[in-house]
């Protein structure tokens, strides 16, 4: 069912046609890099925010609403070149237990964003960053790396992508 | 290509820590992976502070304290990527000093979104007094939010063109 639905992605015109073209694929990459640049880099600095390592002048509340729409926007573009990029090759991702790995950190991460992004103002008005707080930002920061990682790692060890 | 260009990267990539990474299943994977880490704190506080300059989004965090909050963070993500990039590329070092991509991206690119990004980190303070260089202030954003794509172009090109 699953790899019916990979193979009729990858059959189709528009998807075999950016993937197939020089100039589109690369276009696909750079979209994909430059999104997990500016998604990734945006979430630590509020995770870096709410441990205290970034920016302690800064009311933290308003440093992270700065952010949070270009994490979304970021995602939005990620997500969109990501899925791309998938489609092109989709039978053989669908193979591919690494690719699982990645897309489930990816999940946990923007789980973990969403909870700071719904806290952040709740945590802010309290004295100071309650623990439980600093212990999801810590698990942001790793799961972010993690998804890096296994991202490098799809075609590094099993040479699809 | 100069010779002598082309002897340093055949000297580099031979060198032992060089043939360890190279030689490794997971050494690899694991530098790309921190080089990229670096990039992301490096180009993600870059298009904060870019896109604050140019007055897009929320106005409740000036330039400049946005700046000075992500200042140390920024320059630490530009440590690691420089780290994680040196070791990539004494990999195959030969191979990176021939390929037209490469060469533009570190020898124009990345010089001049550097620049860029020192003339601003300085200005900011100015800009941020004086309501009249708000132009300067966006043209600068807007060409260092430029630059650092055209730098991920030609990182991305590296292959295409090699």
């Amino acid at each position: 069912m699953l790899l019916h639905l990979c193979r009729w992605l990858q059959d189709n015109s528009f998807i075999a046609a950016i993937n197939g073209t020089s100039w589109t694929a690369a276009a696909l990459e750079i979209v994909h890099y430059f999104s997990m640049f500016v998604l990734v880099g945006s979430m630590v600095i509020v995770d870096l925010r709410v441990l205290g390592l970034v920016g302690r002048r800064q009311d933290a509340t308003e440093l992270a609403d700065r952010l949070f729409p270009w994490i979304w926007i970021s995602f939005a573009l990620n997500f969109l070149s990501g899925f791309l990029m998938f489609a092109g090759l989709a039978t053989s991702y669908y193979r591919n237990d690494i690719f699982y790995d990645k897309v489930a950190v990816v999940l946990l991460a923007i789980v973990a964003n969403i909870i700071v992004q719904q806290k952040m103002s709740k945590w802010n008005r309290l004295p100071a960053m309650p623990a439980s707080a600093k212990l999801l930002a810590v698990v942001s920061i790793g799961l972010w790396i993690g998804a890096i990682i296994a991202g490098v790692e799809v075609p590094a060890l099993t040479g699809v992508g | 290509m100069d010779g002598s260009l082309v002897n340093f990267g055949h000297w580099l990539q031979n060198r032992p820590f060089a043939l360890a990474i190279a030689g490794s299943d997971w050494a690899y994977p694991i530098v790309q992976a921190t080089h990229f880490t670096g990039l992301s704190l490096w180009v993600g506080t870059n298009v904060a502070v870019d896109l604050s300059l140019l007055g897009v989004g929320k106005k409740s965090v000036p330039p400049l304290q946005l700046s000075d909050a992500l200042f140390v963070w920024n320059w630490i993500g530009f440590g690691i990527a420089v780290i994680g990039g040196f070791l990539l590329f004494s990999v195959s070092a030969e191979t990176y000093l021939s390929n037209i991509a490469f060469l533009t991206k570190l020898g124009m690119l990345i010089p001049l979104g550097l620049a860029l990004h020192i003339v601003i980190q300085r200005k900011a303070p100015m800009w941020e007094k004086s309501s009249q260089t708000s132009s300067a202030a966006k043209f600068a954003g807007f060409t260092e939010l430029l630059l650092w794509l055209c730098v991920v172009t030609a990182a991305v090109l590296i292959p295409y063109v090699g």
